[in-house]
């Protein structure tokens, strides 16, 4: 169990520095596409955070799953939406 | 209702890869090339997550090797960054 939470700690923090990066791109660039991504790892981050303080046989369990759900949605939207923006900027 | 919800985090997440890809392809960006291999490892997590959960027996766990692939897919993304983001 020890290791499985160590293991889910560290998922977190790398989310987390993954958000930290696209953060500083978004601040750069003001693309949202970054903003995006940064707001998704920030969600992976706090699922992974949740998966280390849950048990395994709690039934609230598949809720996590929900959240990871909607982070890759976000991306699927951001992805749409940068399309959108480079079909509109050269039409 | 899990079910349904494993199903489809495993189905965006090979979306994510696949459209990361592809855009990689078009554009020939490096940091699309790491999103597009972070996603894949994380739709390898979620099509684990799918089996350990709903297809195999309780007597087996993939918990371990399901957290190695999500960690995987971090560390790729962030080794990525630190050494292509520019």
């Amino acid at each position: 169990m020890l290791l499985k939470s160590m293991l889910n700690g560290a998922t977190a923090m790398a989310w987390l520095a993954c958000a930290l990066f696209f953060l500083r791109f978004w601040k750069q660039s003001r693309d949202r596409l970054f903003g995006f991504f940064s707001l998704t790892f920030v969600l992976l981050a706090g699922n992974a955070v949740a998966a280390a303080l849950l048990d395994l046989d709690d039934e609230r369990r598949h809720y996590i799953y929900v959240v990871r759900l909607f982070a890759f949605l976000l991306i699927l939207y951001a992805i749409w939406d940068k399309n959108r923006a480079g079909r509109h900027g050269t039409g | 209702m899990a079910e349904a919800v494993y199903i489809l985090c495993a189905l965006t997440a090979v979306a994510c890869a696949v459209l990361l890809l592809r855009a990689w392809k078009r554009t020939q960006s490096r940091l699309l090339l790491w999103s597009g291999l972070c996603f894949a490892g994380l739709a390898v997590s979620n099509v684990l997550l799918f089996v350990d959960l709903v297809l195999l027996p309780t007597s087996i766990d993939l918990y371990l090797v399901r957290i190695l692939a999500t960690m995987s897919s971090a560390i790729i993304l962030l080794y990525g960054l630190v050494w292509d983001a520019s």
